[in-house]
Order: C-alpha cells, then sequence, then structure tokens
C-alpha cells in the first residue's frame, strides 16, 4: 500500500515538474506585455529549435566508430532532397522512414 | 509483420475515438443550430477539421508506438504494472522525462531528485511556450490542456502547420494535441501488457520521427524571410554535440541558440541605432552650417 502511495506521488511530482516548465512563460507574459526583444525572437525561435531537435535526434550517434553516422545521415540528406524536390511531407517522411529501417535492420553499411 | 498487428489495434481506437469526438461535435452542433447555423454544415466542418488534423498527426502516430511501447515495455521490466504506465503517459506526458523517470525508480532516487531532474530534462519547454504566446492567445478553453500537451513532436506540428481554411483554429489545435497525446498512451499501455509477448522488430522505426523533423524544418525555411535562425542552430547544435552529454544537450542548444539570436539582434540594433544617429547628424549638418553662415 505504502509503494502504491509513494509511486502516485512520484508521478503527481513528475507530472506537476513538468507541467511547470510548460506554463512558465504563459505565466510570465500571461497578462503584461512581453518585452520587445522577445517579439523578435518569438519569431526565430521556431525554425531554430526545430533545427535543433533534427540535431537532438543524432545525439546518440557513434561518430567515431562504423558506421560512422552514415544511415542516418545518408537518409536525412534522400528526405531533405525529396522534400525539396516534390514538397509533399508524408511521401519524404515514409520513403526516409522505411529506408532507415532497411538499412538497419539489413545491415547495409556494415562493410565499413 | 507484427506491428501491423498493432497499427491495425490502433486504428480501431483511432475511429474509436474519432466516433467519440464526433459525438461531441454533434452536442456542439445542436448548440449552433439553436444560434441559427446550418445543423449539418457544421457537423461535416468538425469531421474535416478532425480528419485534417488527423492526417497531420499521422507520423507522430508511428513514432509514439513504437516510442511508448519502449516506455511501457522498460517501466514493465523494472517491475512495474502497465497501469503506472497508463498513468505516467497520462499525465506527465513527456518521452525523454519518463525515460528519466524510469531511470531515477530503478535507482531509488528520492523526490527531490525526481523534481530536480524532471526540471532541467524539461525546461526547454519554456523555450516552446515563448514563441506560442502570440498563437495561443484567444484559442479559448483549450489553453490549459495545449500547454500541458505541448511536447517536442506537438510544438513541431503546431508552429509550422496551417490551419485549415475557415475552420477553427483552437479545435484544430485541440485535436493535434489530442490525438498526439492519444498515441502515446497508447503506445505505453500495449508495451507495458503485450510488449514482452511480442516478437518485433521496430528497429528504426523511430526514425520517422527525426525525418519529421526535417520535413518540418524544410517547411518553415520556406516559410521564413531570414536565415539566421538556421545557421544558430547548425553552431549551437554542432557545438552542444560536442560539449554536452546527450541527456543535456537539447536545453544546452537550445540556451546557447537563444543566446545567439539575442546578440545579433542587439548588434542589428546597435548598428541601426548607429546608422540613424549618422543620418540625423547628415541632415542636420547642413542646417547648422547654414546658421552659422547666416549669423
Amino acid at each position: 500500500m505504502t509503494d502504491t502511495l509513494q509511486m502516485l506521488v512520484t508521478i503527481a511530482v513528475i507530472a506537476l515538474a513538468t507541467f511547470a516548465t510548460r506554463i512558465l512563460p504563459f505565466m510570465c507574459f500571461g497578462s503584461r506585455e512581453p518585452p520587445a526583444m522577445l517579439s523578435v525572437i518569438e519569431k526565430n525561435l521556431p525554425p531554430m529549435i526545430l533545427l535543433l531537435l533534427v540535431v537532438y535526434c543524432l545525439k546518440d550517434v557513434q561518430w567515431l566508430a562504423a558506421p560512422y553516422g552514415i544511415p542516418e545521415l545518408f537518409t536525412i540528406g534522400i528526405v531533405a532532397g525529396l522534400h525539396f524536390w516534390k514538397r509533399n511531407a508524408m511521401l519524404s517522411i515514409f520513403t526516409g522512414t522505411a529506408l532507415y529501417m532497411a538499412l538497419v535492420q539489413f545491415h547495409v553499411f556494415s562493410f565499413l | 509483420m507484427g506491428w501491423q498487428k498493432i497499427y491495425r489495434i490502433n486504428i480501431i481506437y483511432v475511429f474509436h475515438s474519432s466516433k467519440r469526438i464526433t459525438a461531441q461535435g454533434v452536442t456542439e452542433e445542436k448548440n449552433m443550430a439553436r444560434n441559427g447555423m446550418d445543423n449539418r454544415e457544421a457537423g461535416e466542418q468538425t469531421k474535416e477539421i478532425f480528419i485534417s488534423a488527423f492526417k497531420t498527426t499521422i507520423p507522430v502516430l508511428l513514432g509514439y508506438i513504437p516510442l511508448g511501447m519502449a516506455f511501457g515495455l522498460l517501466l514493465d521490466g523494472a517491475g512495474y504494472h502497465w497501469i503506472y504506465a497508463f498513468l505516467m503517459s497520462l499525465f506527465v506526458y513527456a518521452g525523454s522525462g519518463q525515460f528519466l523517470a524510469v531511470a531515477l525508480l530503478v535507482a531509488g532516487a528520492g523526490i527531490t531528485e525526481f523534481v530536480v531532474a524532471t526540471l532541467l530534462l524539461n525546461f526547454r519547454h519554456a523555450f516552446y511556450g515563448l514563441s506560442l504566446l502570440e498563437k495561443f492567445s484567444g484559442v479559448g478553453k483549450v489553453k490549459p490542456y495545449l500547454i500541458f500537451a505541448l511536447t517536442d513532436e506537438t510544438y513541431a506540428l503546431l508552429t509550422t502547420t496551417e490551419v485549415p481554411q475557415s475552420s477553427s483554429k483552437s479545435r484544430f489545435y485541440f485535436y493535434i494535441a489530442a490525438l498526439d497525446h492519444f498515441y502515446w498512451i497508447a503506445g505505453s499501455v500495449l508495451g507495458a501488457v503485450i510488449g514482452s509477448m511480442l516478437d518485433l522488430n521496430l528497429e528504426g522505426m523511430s526514425f520517422v520521427l527525426t525525418a519529421l523533423f526535417v520535413v518540418l524544418t524544410i517547411e518553415q525555411y520556406f516559410n521564413s524571410e531570414t536565415r539566421f535562425p538556421f545557421l544558430a542552430a547548425l553552431g549551437a547544435g554542432a557545438l552542444s554535440l560536442i560539449l554536452f552529454s546527450p541527456d543535456n544537450m537539447l536545453l544546452a542548444s537550445i540556451i546557447l541558440g537563444t543566446l545567439i539570436l539575442i546578440g545579433r539582434e542587439k548588434s542589428m540594433q546597435g548598428i541601426h541605432t548607429k546608422k540613424v544617429i549618422r543620418q540625423i547628424n547628415a541632415s542636420v549638418q547642413p542646417v547648422e552650417d547654414k546658421i552659422k553662415k547666416e549669423s
């Protein structure tokens, strides 16, 4: 029983801490006008964060050991190329994912 | 293949929830009819918004199922009942945060450690909110939920996807956020309940989220007139990959990138101010000379 209670308290604490990080900017600038600098940053943040999320997806890649991140970079190149060419989100995303799954499951780059 | 089975189960869930949400739409429809709006039209519109929101979230569906399952499996493997996977995904709803929580649970961490680690890991969300202040103003009563459900993937979709023409922004955003949330819960419960029984080869499937971010970044590239944020991201991202551990690099790179953006803005303003002063000087000079001459 105490174990259950402890687990529920832990979950509640993690939930509150996570929600706090999400609501913080809305609490700070909910009623008053945000500073002018912020509105400039506000516009530039999404493109920057999205590219950083791409970089973040590569955080566990071992660059110095085979296959040197080549499956990831190769597939990202294909996805980007396809998207610049056709600009069809579903086509780019699913071609890329299927390609990547094939590359890693069949160890295509194992010769490296 | 095994994952098709899961995919099918999910589709059933999605249809089920679509019925439920459409049913809600029907009640709202009645209210609207009372206000003199055409009954059928309002219902059709709700369905249309839902379908376009669903289409937008399909990559997240395919990404959250294997990731959620991995989380469920991990929690199950640590000896916890599947109900906890459900509760965490329902109330915490933070991918990397939940993985971290399992690691801390296994290590027998204290409450303070949970709080500090969660705040640090999830602090990046504060930056997400900063760029959504304007977008979220005027979404009405769904705002608290949209803020609660702001994961990396939902943020990426909300900032890049255009609201379909003539549909309500709040409803479109709500459907996207709720669908993503639902996929995550479904994935983690599936993982905790049946994950250990299935022998799936989902290796590489969560690359769908990488591909989604790549596509959305390119969309941002098409939509934005300035190229500097991308340069800032490449610089800050590369530096953080080298300097910080994988767990800390995202927050570090966002802070670094924001500082670069602010620094650039400050220096641009500095140049601009100097230019204005020079212009004023230039226009004042002849007048001054004239006054001197005349006196």
